[in-house]
């Protein structure tokens, strides 16, 4: 084996005088794979959650799944404001009481709804879309003011609220409960045992997918000097990289299906988890049927 | 160790795609209580023989027989042949990451017992015990994303020792693993013999091969058997270690003083 010239020479380093280069922002794709890998951290640190001891996590996930579902069903029957800061308020002392920190579930509930809510009634507050008394003036039309209207701010909080409760509810079962006993409490409340094998997978594998995503552009990024490029080049590099994934996928998929026939699968799943109904499952029954009255009732008493 | 050879593998040839040749007439029997070593450089056919003789791949041409049955695609059809056929074969598989698929790790191990069979209360006993003899109890409820890649190793051959396989195949067991957990494993595989499973598996670390094996099984580039005999004799035989590139001609072979020293006292290398 010969070793060409070239590769027993060195490299120019950093330039003699001290200069610095330019610095260059992150482009897209890696603000969108940071994002990945920060989600990944997330999902572990949710899992630890729904192992600590806490009042949510001791409840068979059956119970919680029927528990919330009925909860979810309450909040959106309630048309008072103040009632729903009432639940919305209930579910932070819940998150409280079960040991999950307040303030990472705050966010983790308002990340989205600015987003996806905000967005979407923004419109419905201005005058154009609901008339009404207008309490902030933004522009005037043949003579008359425009802008945000008492009624519309009004619709805008009572839909903001209820998303966030729901969302709130949502995320309070998922932060109490491990993935896999999630899916196991579904199968409980028959679910197909083949579509909760295939989503249990489904998820196991992204995380795979993702680490190899993430490392296929840090070894680019390694031989990367200079200015990532935008271009066509970029683009290639995703294309590339979408396709290498894809025969991956493919290769996988067949390695986990021999590693699954070789330990007797053959198309009928079985879970190892039984659950069964205790004395704590029938006091989270009883609380959710209180909770729901109350929010009901006194929604009722509220908008009379 | 018994003279009946539990497996037996008739003039098999395989080709992946009708196109890329894997085995090309490969005889073999392996024997009851055997610690079969198949040796050869990458790309040999290694993997797909184990994969044949787990019944994941069938040949081209020639005859597989495990437990005096001939497996064939037809032949696992039947549903009681597979059963007895998977209980008595487990498969550790080179990447953990396929093998380990459960949404968490206890799952994962209770997944082959409960495949065949076996009632809630006796696979979690199994599973209890696995991981326990693994030394692994406190990763029973993590998910596979949260483990090493020890771990995930030791989770993969605790979800096949839950099944209580008679034949055990291991696909190149030792590779990317620390040497501590490389050292945990040839142990292991050495403990399981001694309890009398059949283990057969590809390997390319001839460090540890006398501690594993009884007899090796090397193989060319060609995909065919080019040697057979005890690790000493195959260690000894340089020439067909250089012909089948499974060394370097400056790789140093062990010796046979290294070899002989026991588990855990290698302060004289």
């Amino acid at each position: 084996m010969t070793t060409p010239a070239w590769l027993l020479e060195r490299e120019a380093g950093l330039c003699p005088c001290g200069c610095i280069g330019k610095r260059r922002k992150g482009s897209f794709v890696e603000k969108t794979l940071n994002g990945s890998a920060g989600l990944l951290r997330q999902v572990m640190f949710s899992d630890d959650l729904a192992h600590r001891p806490g009042l949510l996590q001791r409840i068979d996930p059956r119970a919680k799944v029927i528990g919330f579902l009925a909860l979810l069903v309450a909040v959106s029957f309630v048309h008072s404001p103040w009632m729903l800061l009432a639940c919305y308020l209930a579910t932070l002392v819940l998150a409280g009481i079960s040991g999950l920190p307040v303030v990472f579930f705050i966010k983790r509930v308002w990340l989205f709804i600015p987003i996806f809510t905000g967005i979407v009634v923004l419109p419905a507050t201005l005058s154009l879309v609901t008339p009404g008394e207008v309490v902030l003036t933004l522009w005037h039309w043949n003579g008359h003011a425009q802008g945000f209207t008492a009624q519309g701010l009004r619709a805008a909080a009572l839909l903001i609220l209820r998303v966030a409760g729901s969302v709130s509810l949502v995320v309070l079962l998922t932060l109490t409960t491990p993935w896999a006993r999630l899916l196991a409490g579904l199968r409980g409340l028959g679910v197909p045992k083949m579509f909760i094998l295939v989503i249990g997978m489904a998820y196991r594998y992204l995380f795979h997918l993702l680490t190899s995503v993430m490392d296929m552009y840090e070894a680019r990024k390694a031989r990367t000097i200079g200015k990532q490029a935008h271009d066509r080049t970029a683009r290639r590099f995703v294309a590339a990289t979408a396709g290498a994934l894809i025969g991956k996928s493919h290769y996988l998929a067949e390695e986990v299906h021999q590693a699954m026939t070789a330990r007797g699968f053959r198309g009928d799943s079985k879970v190892l988890k039984s659950f069964r109904f205790g004395t704590v499952e029938v006091a989270w029954f009883a609380g959710v049927a209180v909770a729901a009255a109350l929010a009901l009732g006194g929604d009722s008493l509220l908008v009379r | 160790m018994s003279a009946d050879p539990l497996l037996v593998c008739e003039n098999l040839s395989f080709s992946y795609l009708d196109k890329f040749p894997a085995l090309d007439d490969v005889s073999l029997e392996v024997r009851s209580g055997e610690r079969l070593a198949l040796l050869g450089a990458n790309g040999c056919g290694k993997s797909t023989l184990l994969k044949v003789l787990d019944g994941l791949v069938f040949p081209g041409t020639g005859r597989y027989f495990a437990f005096g049955q001939e497996i064939t695609e037809d032949a696992l059809e039947d549903e009681q042949m597979n059963e007895a056929f998977r209980g008595r074969v487990g498969f550790v598989f080179q990447n953990s990451d396929a093998q380990v698929f459960s949404p968490n790790v206890a799952e994962e191990i209770a997944f082959g017992p409960l495949q065949l069979g076996l009632s809630r209360e006796e696979t979690t006993q199994r599973v209890t015990d696995v991981l326990a003899m693994l030394g692994i109890s406190g990763l029973a409820d993590r998910t596979p994303f949260q483990l090493s890649g020890g771990q995930k190793k030791k989770v993969a051959i605790a979800s096949v020792l839950a099944m209580n396989p008679e034949v055990l195949l291991f696909d190149e067991p030792t590779a990317a693993l620390d040497p501590r957990t490389q050292m945990w494993l040839i142990e292991l595989m050495a403990q399981l013999a001694e309890a009398g499973k059949t283990i057969v598996h590809a390997t390319h670390d001839l460090d540890a091969l006398d501690r594993i094996a009884d007899r090796c099984l090397v193989f060319g580039e060609d995909h065919r058997i080019a040697g057979v005999g005890t690790p000493s004799q195959i260690l000894a035989s340089r020439d067909l270690l250089l012909e089948v590139n499974l060394v370097h001609e400056h790789t140093p072979l062990p010796s046979p003083r290294a070899r002989s020293l026991p588990h855990g006292h290698l302060e004289g290398l």
